[in-house]
Order: C-alpha cells, then structure tokens, then sequence
C-alpha cells in the first residue's frame, strides 16, 4: 500500500516538473523543474528495486548534466522566449498526445493487465518460468539473489533481507557487458574530447 | 582468275581515283596519266571481252546472304551480256576521249586538277557499277555514286557561286527521282521476290497488272530524275556549270542515259509484257512532253552548252518514249549513237570555248569557221547527225524510234517529227550564228585552231558519228542483244523525217541568214522572253515548291513542330513540371529546424503505430 | 496495486512530454533538456520491464545495464550538444531554433 501511494506521488510530481519544463519560459526555471523531474523518476525507480540506478539518476541527470545545462544557460545569458506560435505548439502537444495514447493502449492491453480480465491472472502468475507482463510486478527474493553470489563468488552467503542489487548489476555489467561497457567508457571519452575541441574557440589562422 | 578479270572494271577506275585523291593530290600530271590509263585499260578490256574473248562469268560476291536462299539474298555480281558489255564499250570508249580531251580543255585552269580526274575516274567506276550491275540493289549503289561524282564534277569551281548552286540542284532534283526508285526497288522485291535481273522475267508474268504498273512506275521515277525528265528536268541544264568534257562525258553521253539504260534493261529482264498499258503510255508521254518542251526552249537560248543541254534533254525524251512505245532496241540504238554525236558536240563545244577565252555566247563569236576549220568541221558533222541528215548516225537511229512510234501510235509519231524538225531548226541557228559571218567579240576575233589533245578525240568522235549508224558498225556495237540496224527504207517516215528537216534548215536560214545579223531577230517578244526563262518552270519550284511548300508551308509545320512539342512540351515543359514540382515540394525542405523535428516526430508516431498496432499484419 | 502497465504508462506520458517539448520550444537549450527528459523516461520503461521479465525472485539485470548505458550515453551528449550550442551561440548570437534556418540555403 505504501508503495501505491509513493508511485502515485512520485509520478504526479514527474509528470508536474516535466510539464513545468516545457511550460516555464524562463531556461532556468526549465532547467530546476528538470532537476525535480529527474529526482521524481530516482524516486520512482527505487520503487522498482533499482537503487543503483537511482542513485546514477540523481548524481548524473540532476547533478552533473543538470549543472552543465545551468553553467551553459548562464554563460549565455539567454533572454525568455518570445511567444510561442499557437499552430506550432498545437502540432506539437497533438503528435504527443497521440503518442501518449498510443504507449497507454500499449500498456493497458498486456496480458491480464486490463482489470476485466483480472481473473486469468493467477493462471499466468501460477506458471513461475514464464514472465508475466501484465498484473502484479513479481515479488523479489533475496535468497535467489544469494544463490547468484554464491554462484559467482564461489563462497557462502550470508543470509539477506533484501536484494544487493549494486553488486549483481556490477556482476553482469562485469561479465556479460564487459566489452559494450568498455566501448561506452570510450564513447564517454570521445565526448569529453569531443566537447573541448568544439567549445576551444578557433585560432584565427 | 581470268574469270574474275571484268571486276576490273569497277576496281580500277576506283583504285585509280582513291590514289589520284590521296597521293597525287599535288601532281595533277600523274593524277591525269592515271586516270588516262585506267580508263584506256577498262576500254581495252572491254574489247578485249566483246571481240576476243568468250563468255565468262565472274563470280558473285555474296554480300547479305539473307534466310539461307542465295536467290533471297543480296548479292554482287556482274552480268556481262551485250547489252551491258557493248553499253560499257560506249562509256569507256567516250570516258577515254573525254579523259584526253580534258588534258587539253583543263589546261591553265587553276583548280586542283587531281580532283578533277578523281571525280572522273570515281564518275568511270560509277557507271560500270550501274551497267554491269545484275541486280536492282547494286544498280541502285551506282546509281547514288554517279549522282555523287557528278555533284563533285559540276560543283568543280565550287568558289563560282553558279556552280555550287548547279551541283547542289542536281543532287536535289536527283534525290527526288531517287525516292520512287528506291520504293520501286523495294516493291520490286515484293513483288518478284528476287532482285536480279535474271530471276525477273520467270515471274513477271504472275505478278498482278496494277502492280506491275506500280513497280515500273516507281523506277521509272528514278530515270525521270537521272534522265532529266520533265518535271525533274532543271538540273541539267544547270549542271552546264561543270567544266564541258564533264558535260559531255556525263550530262550528255553516258549518265543521264542511265535512266534510259535501266529502263531497257528492266524491259528486257521483266520481259516487254511487264510494261503494262497504263505504264508504257505514262513513260512513253513524259518523255514525248520533255522532248517538245525542251526542244522549243532549245531555240531561244544564247549559251552554246545551254543549247546541247537542252537539245539533250529532247533527245532523252525520244529515248524515253521509244521504250514507252515497247521500243528497247530503238532506244539503246539512239542511246548509242547519240552518246558519239552529243559527245562529239559537247567536245567541239568546249574546243570552241577554250579557244573564244571561255566566251559561251553564240552571238559573241560569229566567223569562227575561218579561224578553226577543224573543229568546226567535227562540230558540223555532229550536228549533222543530231538533225538527222541522212546517212548520218543519227538519221538511223532516229528513224528507227519513229518506225517503231509509227506503228505504236501515230501521235507520238508527229510529236517525234515536229521535234526533229525543231532540232535542226536550233542546231542550225546554233552553227550560222556561231560559225558564220564576222566575230562579234574580242575572243572570237582572236580564236586558234584547238590543241591536237582536243582535235584527237574530236576526230574520232566525228567519224562513229557519221559512220555508228551503218549496219555493219551497229550490228557489233549497239547495245541490244541481236541488234539488226536496218537500213536506209524509202517510207513514210523517211519523208517525214525529211521533211522535217529540210522546214527546219529553211527556217532557220531565213530567219537567220548566213551569219549576218548580230542579234537573234526571234527575242524581244513575249514567247522569246518565256523561253529564255525557260517556259517558267524553274520559277515555278523556286516560287512554289521552295518558296512557299518547303519555306513556307513545310518549314511551317516543322517549325511549328518544334515550337510547340520539342521547345514547348518537351524541353520548357518539362523544365517548367520540375520547377513547378519542386517549388511544390521545397516547402518541405525549409530550413526550419522545428519543421523537421516536427516531420521526425509525425514519423516516429506512424512507425510506431506501424509497428505496435499493425504488427499481426 | 503498481502492475507493470502504470510504469509503462508514466514512461509514456513523460516522453510525451519531452517530445512535446522538444517541438513546442524554442530555445534550443530547452529543447535538450526535453531530450534528456526523454531519455530518462525511456530508462524507467527499461527497469520497469528489466522488474517485470524477472524470473525466481530477481529482475533481470540487462535492462537495467541498458538504462544504465543510455545514462552514460546521455551525459556524453549533452557534453557534446552543450559544446554545439555554445559554438552556435558563438556564430549566431542566439540559440533560437527559429534562426537554424540555413540548410535551405
């Protein structure tokens, strides 16, 4: 119950700074509603068992590119927008729209996600191999999560209360996506390359 | 190997002619000697063939083998029989005196000489194609060559404007005759299923009435166009601008007898049977009309060729219309004796204009008798035989073309003899006027007896044109296969033909006295002014047919054409639908960057629906 | 009860959003944040779905590498578009998307 009501405040205030980013005219006004927007979303993905990765929203979206957008809107000075065009932004909101009604027709039409249908639900939950999409979210054990360091690591675990979600995303991270985890490391270094030579002002000759 | 010796007759003046063109276009000298030769040597051969050696036969080249059937296809042979053989004695026996006599006409004549016996030898290697062509194809090959050669020979003083207009007209006019010729060759093969002049006569006789007078039609219109026939007729005097050994050679004794050579060897091939009624009469008026007219605009011109050229035309006409009238061997037989007497003329008419200073105007020479009695002489016996005094050539052959019109039908019968008459009433206005009484001019005054290179071919010219006409000189030589020369007859056409010609030397010697008079008494009217306009018809293609068919009304529609569909539709327009279109579509490029996160997004909608809902599809 | 069906469709409206932003606006620094806010939308459809496919107790973890992976390529660029702004703003004087109107040239 507690986690319900966290979801639905957590992702009214996403969905409200989101807005507020497009909505404020002020570029750093946007860029704070970002900020609470991305701290939204942390929140949301911790209810999803994902600390890691919430604490890696956090640190780098509000933290790191949010004070990258700030020092850029500062340096440049920028004024507020002049008014939108009306046609523009209605062009705009309908394609969204559209898009939004699509991804929630997507959503609600999974297996045994429609309320009406509730009844199949523990068929499909019975069968424990298969994932289920629809219905509830399923229940995390941190047992399995010791079965997986003892498989690694080769020694006995102690008993846990809850999932060490950090070591087993280093693990496949480590293993499985060794390589594309190298190859990101050095897209992240051509950016930051990247980024000094584009921002260098160029010498005159 | 021997066998294969009368394709000389083709190669030789034509390896003669790429080597005077190409490597003695600097010597003139050795240009002429070749070509002296060749031609001599191709006389030679033809001697050789009609008098010694026996009948061979060359082998043919198969050139288009087509459908596995020799008959089918096209070949190229050559057909030695006596009509070619005798026919080819007349071409090169005039081609080697015309080629000597050149030697002496061209001499201190500036233009490239080497071109001028190239355009001779390639004229020689022409018209044997034509004569010993044995099918309609090759025919047609040489047929496009002499046009060609006579181009290059009339348009000789190319920087004379006259000539270059002269040479560009025959080949036009020629070109006209050569359409129909060509669609009679196809329809002939059509029709016949073979094109040699062998495998016609087999099959002539199965062939429809109305398509046979279709056939002989349409290559009679290529003998209109090489024969100068009426309407096709202006060229020839024009082609008078070459120098006047081509004249003789070409525009009077050998080319545009072609036409009339075709059309006896198609009547002998396709048997007389093939000339249908219909057919025979159209052939027979054209050239009865060309012989009147030309015979009337004859008597008012003043340029001495001129007057050849149209007594030419007359005389192509009487050739024309023997073989209307069924008459090949008539026709072959004036053919024949007309190349000598018409060479002859045309040679002492070009001996007279070298010697007057290439003065042309018969009223500007008068006296020349005194001051060149050789070559006057030669040039009286020539016109002896043209007028048909008897005992001459021309007498004969004449008589035979109205022995044979006599018995067809007696209207071209008179239209023959008031012709006749005609003829001798020019031709002696031509001598009186020009050989008798006083020189009018400074180069008549002056006028030398000609060169022995031009007396020599002269002489003997005069003597087959007195002596061709005899039985025992015809009998070997025409070209018709058993020809029998008949004698002189005492008959109606004997009387008429006489009579003929004693109205027309009355005539002409009361009109013209002896010499005396230093105009033509006969201009100044309105029929003199018609006839020195020569009866308008020039005029009328000028003014009609170029002036307002092709610049106006043809070129109209082609301009039209032009303007509308390929300027209009098709390079405008389409240029006009790309901009139109692209101006349509360049709202899409605009530049905006929103626009194009707009479109990205739209896209992203529809793939996605695409994707997710359409996904079963 | 929080299925995987209310995850999706948060994720949904909050790209939405971005996206919207991201035609509506014209400031193009704007405009990028909408893009990052797009992307972290995508991330909690991943860890949503990484949750929801897991099996015997655990999520799977290569959705969660993934996100993680759009983490890492996000700040790469937003280095890099920040860098480009910059020097737009350099050229131009402005940062209006309105004014990126040469490509038809």
């Amino acid at each position: 119950m507690t986690e319900t009501i966290l979801f639905y405040v957590f992702a009214v205030l996403a969905v409200i700074f989101a807005i507020g980013v497009v909505a404020f005219r002020n570029p750093v006004t946007s860029a704070m509603n970002m900020a609470l927007c991305f701290a939204a979303t942390a929140g949301i993905l911790f209810g999803l068992g994902a600390q890691f990765l919430g604490i890696v929203q956090i640190i780098v979206y509000a933290g790191a590119i949010l004070v990258l957008f700030l020092f850029v809107v500062m340096m440049l000075d920028l004024k507020n927008e002049e008014t939108p065009n009306f046609i523009a932004n209605l062009c705009g909101v309908v394609v969204a729209a559209i898009f939004a009604a699509m991804v929630t027709s997507v959503a609600i039409h999974l297996p045994g996600a429609c309320t009406c249908c509730e009844g199949d639900q523990p068929a499909l939950a019975a069968q424990d191999d298969t994932p289920v999409l629809g219905g509830a979210l399923p229940e995390l054990k941190p047992e399995a999560a010791a079965q997986v360091m003892q498989h690694v690591t080769g020694q006995e675990q102690p008993a846990m209360n809850s999932i060490p979600d950090t070591k087993l995303l280093g693990i496949a991270l480590f293993s499985k996506y060794s390589i594309a985890f190298t190859i990101l490391s050095f897209g992240l270094l051509a950016g930051a390359v990247g980024a000094v030579a584009l921002s260098r002002k160029l010498r005159k000759d | 190997m021997m066998n294969n010796l009368p394709w000389l007759f083709l190669l030789l003046p034509l390896v003669v002619a790429a080597i005077d063109w190409l490597c003695f276009s600097k010597c003139p000298r050795t240009a002429a000697t070749l070509s002296i030769l060749s031609a001599a040597a191709t006389f030679a051969l033809c001697c050789h063939l009609l008098f010694c050696g026996g009948a061979c036969t060359p082998d043919a080249y198969n050139w288009l083998p087509c459908g596995g059937d020799a008959a089918k296809g096209l070949s190229m042979g050559l057909l030695l029989d006596d009509l070619a053989l005798r026919m080819m004695l007349v071409v090169t026996g005039i081609g080697t005196l015309v080629h000597i006599f050149s030697v002496g006409y061209m001499k201190g004549d500036t233009s490239n000489l080497s071109r001028y016996f190239a355009g001779l030898s390639i004229f020689m290697f022409s018209m044997s194609t034509i004569v010993l062509a044995d099918n309609l194809v090759m025919t047609f090959i040489g047929w496009e060559m002499v046009g060609f050669s006579s181009y290059l020979l009339i348009g000789h003083w190319f920087h004379k404007d006259s000539a270059a207009d002269a040479a560009k007209k025959a080949f036009i006019t020629n070109r006209v005759g050569d359409f129909g010729f060509l669609i009679g060759i196809l329809m002939t093969a059509g029709a016949f299923g073979t094109l040699q002049f062998a495998g016609m006569g087999a099959v002539s006789a199965q062939v429809a009435p109305a398509v046979l007078t279709a056939v002989v039609l349409f290559l009679f219109c290529g003998a209109v166009g090489k024969s100068a026939q009426f309407p096709l007729h202006v060229w020839l005097p024009d082609a008078m601008e070459g120098p006047t050994p081509v004249s003789a050679l070409i525009h009077a004794a050998t080319m545009v007898a072609a036409g009339v050579y075709m059309l006896v060897r198609l009547q002998v091939s396709m048997g007389a049977g093939a000339f249908t009624e219909t057919a025979a009469t159209v052939i027979a008026s054209v050239g009865a009309i060309t012989a009147v007219m030309a015979a009337i605009i004859a008597t008012q011109q003043d340029d001495i060729k001129r007057v050849l050229a149209y007594s030419t035309l007359s005389q192509l006409g009487y050739m024309v219309m023997a073989v209307g009238l069924l008459a090949g061997e008539a026709a072959m037989f004036h053919l024949y004796t007309h190349a000598w007497f018409k060479a002859l003329l045309f040679l002492g008419a070009g001996a007279v204009i070298v010697c007057c200073h290439h003065e042309q105007d018969i009223w500007k020479m008068g006296g020349l008798a005194k001051r060149m009695p050789l070559t006057v002489l030669c040039f009286i016996l020539g016109t002896a035989a043209l007028i048909a005094i008897p005992g001459t050539s021309g007498f004969f052959s004449k008589e035979a073309i109205l022995d044979a019109a006599l018995e067809k039908s007696p209207v071209f019968f008179y239209i023959g003899a008031g012709v006749a008459a005609l003829t001798t009433f020019y031709m002696t206005r031509l001598c009186l006027v020009a050989f008798l009484g006083k020189a009018r001019d400074h180069g008549a005054e002056h006028a030398k007896e000609a060169s022995a290179w031009m007396l020599l071919p002269l002489i003997i010219l005069a003597v087959m044109a007195v002596i061709a006409g005899y039985g025992f000189v015809a009998d070997e030589l025409v070209p018709f296969a058993g020809f029998h020369a008949h004698g002189m007859e005492i008959g109606t056409p004997f009387f008429v033909s006489l009579g003929a010609l004693v109205i027309g030397l009355l005539a002409a010697v009361i009109v013209y006295g002896c010499g005396k008079r230093s105009q033509d008494p006969l201009a100044g009217n309105c029929i003199s002014t018609a006839l020195r306009k020569r009866l308008y018809i020039d005029c009328f293609y000028d003014k009609v047919v170029i002036g307002f068919f092709q610049d106006k009304l043809l070129a109209g529609i082609i301009e039209g054409v032009d303007t509308a569909l390929i300027r209009g539709i098709l390079v405008q327009g389409l240029a006009w639908a790309t901009s139109r279109v692209g101006k349509l579509l360049s709202w899409i490029q605009g530049g905006s960057l929103r626009g194009y996160a707009l479109v990205t997004g739209l896209g992203l909608v529809v793939v996605v629906f695409l994707f997710v809902f359409f996904h079963q599809f | 009860m929080i299925t995987l069906a209310h995850y999706l469709i948060l994720s949904g409206i909050l790209f939405a959003i971005g996206l919207a932003g991201v035609l509506i606006r014209k400031n193009i620094i704007v405009v990028f944040m909408c893009l990052e806010m797009m992307l972290s939308a995508a991330n909690v459809a991943l860890v949503a779905f990484s949750r929801a496919q897991g099996t015997h107790g655990l999520p799977v973890y290569d959705g969660q590498v993934m996100a993680l992976f759009v983490v890492g390529i996000a700040a790469a660029e937003v280095a890099i578009g920040l860098a480009l702004i910059v020097c737009m703003f350099r050229a131009r004087r402005t940062v209006e998307s309105t004014a990126l109107n040469t490509m038809k040239d």
